[in-house]
C-alpha cells in the first residue's frame, strides 16, 4: 500500500480521503448491523468484519483513475456483497449488473447463447479451459494485475488455468466435498465415504440433489480416478453403491441451507457438505459436528472469474478485479460465506483481526489441497451418469 | 334462431356492411394478444421442444441434429421410467380423489347451509393461500411433518406416540398430504361454482318420490355437478403429472415423480433427452384433455354456464 501511495497525486489522495471517510461510515454500518452481504450469502447472518470496508480497497480504488461504467456479471450469490459493490460504484464509478446463477452447466449454456452480452462470468475448475476451448473467454495476464501479488502464489500457477495466451480467469475460492456427521449418533473414526452407505443410518444421510456430484463421489468411492469422465464399467459401479446409499438418504436436499437446516434440527445425523457448512450448522445453535475428507478422495471445485470473449464492457474488467479482489473485501467475504478464498493477503489480514483459528479450520491457510481433489468439471459421461442415477431413483 | 333475433341482427349498427377482411380483422383485433402468447410462448416452444427430442445432446451441451428415436425408447425400454410415469398417475389419482371426497361435502355445504356473506368469508379463506408462493407453502409443511415438525409435538403432547413418527417425514405420505392441500382450493371453487348453480329442492323432490338420501345423491346430485367435478379433475391430476417441486421438498429420496427424472436431465442441459420425456408426457395430458372433453356432455357444459 506504501508503494500505491507514493505514486499518488494530490487529486488522487483527496479522492482517496473521500474514500476513507465513506470506508468508515460503512464499516460501522457493517459492524452494527452484521449481515449486510446479499440475500444469497449462505452466511448473511454472520457480521462482515469492519476491516471490510477500511483503507485498503479504496485506497487501491482511487490510485488509478480509469473507466467508468456498468458491466454484466454471471456469477454465484457467494462472490461479492452488496456493500462492497456500493463502495466500489461511490469509489471507483465501476457497476456491476448481476445475474446469478445456480450450477456451472447453467451459466455456460448461458453464455453459448448470449457470449458478449456478458462481460464476466463465474465458473469451476475444469469448467474454465472447457469456456476457454470453446473460445467463449479471454485470456489475460494476471501479473497485470496489482492485486494479484495478494494471492497465494499456487494460485497464479494452476496449469489448468494456463494458456499460451495468458491465465484463463482470476482466482477466487474452492472447497472440496466433505462428509460431516454427528459424533452423538455416529460412530466416531469414520474416515471413508463407506460411512454413507452403513445401513445403520438409514433415512438419516443428507446430500445435495446434484446428480452428477453423487455420481461422481459414488464413483470416488469405488476407487473411480475420473469421476466426471466415467467409463460403462465404472458408471456400472458408483451405481451399485448408489443403491446402496438411497435407503440411508433421508432427502436430496435443494440447496446447502437446507442440508444445515437438516443437520441443525437433527432429523440428519451425516452430510455430504461444502466446506465450511460445519460450522454455519454450529453457528446457528445446532450440534458440535465431527467432519472429514474421505480417504479414497473428494471431489472439489475452485473458482475464478472470467472475462467473457467480446464483452462491450471488457475495459471496466480489470480495474473492478483490482478493487473486488483486495484483501478485505475477500476476508470480509470469508467471513459472510465461509470457505476458503485464494488471497494469502486477506488469510494474513484474518489473522490480525483474531480469526486465525476459523480461518485454519477451513483451511484458508492450505490452498494446496486443491492439487488433491478431483475438480468439477464438465464431463463426457454426464448423460450416462444421470441414466444409472435416474434408475436408481426413480420408482 | 327466432324470427325476432333475425329482426334484431338486420338492425344491428354493423349490419348492412360487407364482410371485408378489415372488418374480421378488426373483430379478432381484441384477441391478438392472447392468440400472441399463445403462439409464441405455447406453441413454437413445443414444437421447437418437438423437433428437439430427436436430436441429440453432445459432450459441449449443444444440440446436434443427429435424429434419432433412442430419446423416446428410454422411455419404454428403461424400466424405471413407466415405473415412475405409473407411480405418478396413482398419486395423480389419489390426491384428485381425496380432493374431491374433500371437496364435495365441503362447497355442498357452504352452498346448502351458509348465507352468502358466510359463503365468501370461507372462500376467501380457500383462496388466501395463493397470495402466498408456492414455495413458501411447501416449505411450511416441512415444519409441519417433520421428525421434529408441529404433527409429531402434537401426537407425543396427547401421548399418541412416545416418539416422532417418521410416517410422513420425506415419503411418499408427506407428498400426499402437501398435493392435497395445494390442490385442494382448484378442486372446491370448480365444485362450488358446480353446486351453486343446483336447485338443492330436487332432492327433496327425490326423497319425496321415496328415494333414499344416498340414491338421490347419485341419481340427481352428481350427474347435474358433473361438470364441475371433471373440471376440478382437470385442475388437479394434470398439474400434478408435472409436479417436482413438492416431491423434492417433502418427498425425500424415494418419492420421485416422472418430472423429477425430466428435470435431472434439464438441469444438465440434456434438453433432447429431457425434451422427449417432457413430449410424452404432453402427449398423455392431450390424451387426458380429449376424454375429459368427449366425457362432457353438451348439456353439462350449459348447465356450468
Amino acid at each position: 500500500m506504501d508503494e500505491l501511495t507514493r505514486q499518488m497525486h494530490r487529486r488522487e489522495f483527496l479522492r482517496l480521503a473521500g474514500a476513507l471517510g465513506a470506508s468508515a461510515g460503512i464499516g460501522a454500518f457493517l459492524a452494527a448491523c452484521g449481515a449486510s452481504g446479499s440475500s444469497s450469502a449462505p452466511a448473511a447472518s454472520q457480521a462482515a468484519p469492519t476491516t471490510a470496508a477500511s483503507a485498503g480497497p479504496a485506497a487501491s480504488a482511487a490510485a488509478t483513475p480509469g473507466p467508468t461504467g456498468t458491466f454484466n456479471w454471471l456469477t454465484w450469490g457467494d462472490h461479492w456483497y452488496q456493500a462492497e459493490m456500493d463502495k466500489i460504484a461511490a469509489d471507483i464509478g465501476i457497476k456491476a449488473n448481476i445475474t446469478s446463477f445456480s450450477d456451472n452447466i447453467d451459466a455456460y449454456t448461458k453464455i453459448q447463447q448470449v457470449g458478449g452480452q456478458v462481460d464476466l462470468v463465474s465458473g469451476d475448475a475444469l469448467w474454465v479451459p472447457h469456456y476457454y476451448q470453446s473460445q467463449l473467454i479471454d485470456p489475460f495476464d494476471i501479473n497485470s494485475l496489482k492485486v494479484s501479488s495478494q494471492l497465494f502464489s499456487i494460485a497464479r500457477s494452476f496449469e489448468i488455468w494456463t494458456s499460451p495466451a495468458g491465465y484463463l480467469g482470476y482466482p477466487n475460492g474452492w472447497a472440496p466435498i466433505q462428509i460431516t456427521y454427528d459424533p452423538a449418533h455416529v460412530t466416531s473414526g469414520a474416515d471413508s465415504w463407506q460411512l454413507l452407505l452403513d445401513p445403520k443410518y438409514k433415512k438419516r444421510v443428507v446430500v445435495e440433489d446434484q446428480p452428477v456430484e453423487i455420481m461422481a463421489y459414488m464413483g470416488k468411492a469405488a476407487g473411480v480416478k475420473d469421476p466426471y469422465n466415467m467409463t460403462d464399467d465404472e458408471i456400472a459401479k458408483a451405481k451399485a453403491l448408489l443403491i446402496q446409499l438411497k435407503p440411508n438418504i433421508l432427502r436430496l436436499a435443494p440447496q446447502a441451507t437446507d442440508t444445515v437446516a437438516a443437520l441443525k434440527n437433527g432429523e440428519a445425523w451425516i452430510a455430504t457438505i461444502n466446506l465450511g457448512a460445519d460450522t454455519s450448522v454450529m453457528d446457528q445453535g445446532g450440534p458440535k459436528l465431527t467432519t472429514f475428507t474421505p480417504k479414497e478422495g473428494s471431489i472439489g471445485w475452485m473458482d475464478a472469474e472470467m472475462q467473457v470473449h467480446g464483452g462491450a464492457n471488457e475495459n471496466l474488467l480489470m480495474p473492478f478485479l483490482e478493487v473486488h479482489e483486495q484483501a478485505e473485501y475477500v476476508a470480509a467475504n470469508f467471513m459472510l460465506n465461509r470457505r476458503p478464498l485464494f488471497s494469502e493477503a486477506a488469510y494474513k489480514l484474518l489473522i490480525n483481526q483474531g480469526q486465525q483459528e476459523l480461518a485454519d479450520h477451513l483451511l484458508f491457510n492450505k490452498p494446496e489441497t486443491v492439487l488433491t481433489m478431483t475438480l468439477k468439471g464438465p464431463g463426457t459421461s454426464t448423460q450416462k451418469v444421470i441414466a444409472a442415477f435416474n434408475d436408481v431413483f426413480g420408482a | 334462431m327466432t324470427a325476432e333475433t333475425l329482426d334484431g341482427a338486420a338492425s344491428a349498427p354493423l349490419a348492412g356492411v360487407p364482410n371485408s377482411l378489415v372488418r374480421r380483422l378488426g373483430r379478432a383485433l381484441p384477441a391478438l394478444p392472447g392468440l400472441a402468447v399463445l403462439l409464441f410462448l405455447f406453441l413454437v416452444p413445443m414444437a421447437i421442444m418437438f423437433v428437439f427430442s430427436f436430436w441429440r445432446t453432445n459432450n459441449d451441451f449443444r444440440l446436434v441434429p443427429d435424429w434419432n428415436l433412442d430419446n423416446y425408447a428410454r422411455f419404454f425400454l428403461e424400466g424405471t421410467y413407466l415405473r415412475t410415469f405409473l407411480k405418478t398417475l396413482v398419486m395423480g389419482s389419489l390426491v384428485t380423489l381425496a380432493t374431491l371426497l374433500i371437496g364435495i361435502p365441503f362447497a355442498y355445504f357452504l352452498v346448502r347451509y351458509t348465507n352468502r356473506w358466510v359463503q365468501r368469508a370461507i372462500l376467501l379463506a380457500v383462496i388466501v393461500p395463493f397470495w402466498t408462493s408456492y414455495l413458501v407453502r411447501v416449505y411450511a409443511w416441512q415444519a409441519i411433518l417433520g421428525e421434529h415438525g408441529a404433527l409429531n409435538q402434537f401426537l407425543m403432547g396427547i401421548g399418541l406416540i412416545n416418539q416422532p413418527s417418521t410416517l410422513f417425514n420425506y415419503d411418499d405420505p408427506g407428498v400426499f398430504v402437501v398435493l392435497t392441500y395445494i390442490y385442494f382450493p382448484f378442486a372446491v371453487l370448480a365444485l362450488y361454482a358446480a353446486l351453486e348453480k343446483f336447485d338443492f329442492t330436487q332432492l327433496n323432490a327425490a326423497q319425496d318420490l321415496g328415494a333414499r338420501p344416498d340414491q338421490a345423491f347419485r341419481h340427481i346430485l352428481l350427474p347435474q355437478i358433473r361438470a364441475g367435478i371433471i373440471t376440478a379433475c382437470i385442475f388437479v391430476f394434470i398439474p400434478i403429472l408435472g409436479e417436482f417441486l413438492t416431491p423434492t421438498l417433502v418427498g425425500g429420496a424415494q418419492s420421485s415423480l416422472i418430472a423429477n427424472l425430466v428435470v435431472n436431465y434439464l438441469r444438465q442441459a440434456q434438453f433432447a433427452e429431457g425434451g422427449a420425456l417432457a413430449i410424452i408426457i404432453a402427449a398423455f395430458v392431450t390424451v387426458v384433455m380429449i376424454v375429459f372433453r368427449k366425457s362432457l356432455r353438451v348439456e353439462d357444459v350449459v348447465t356450468s354456464g
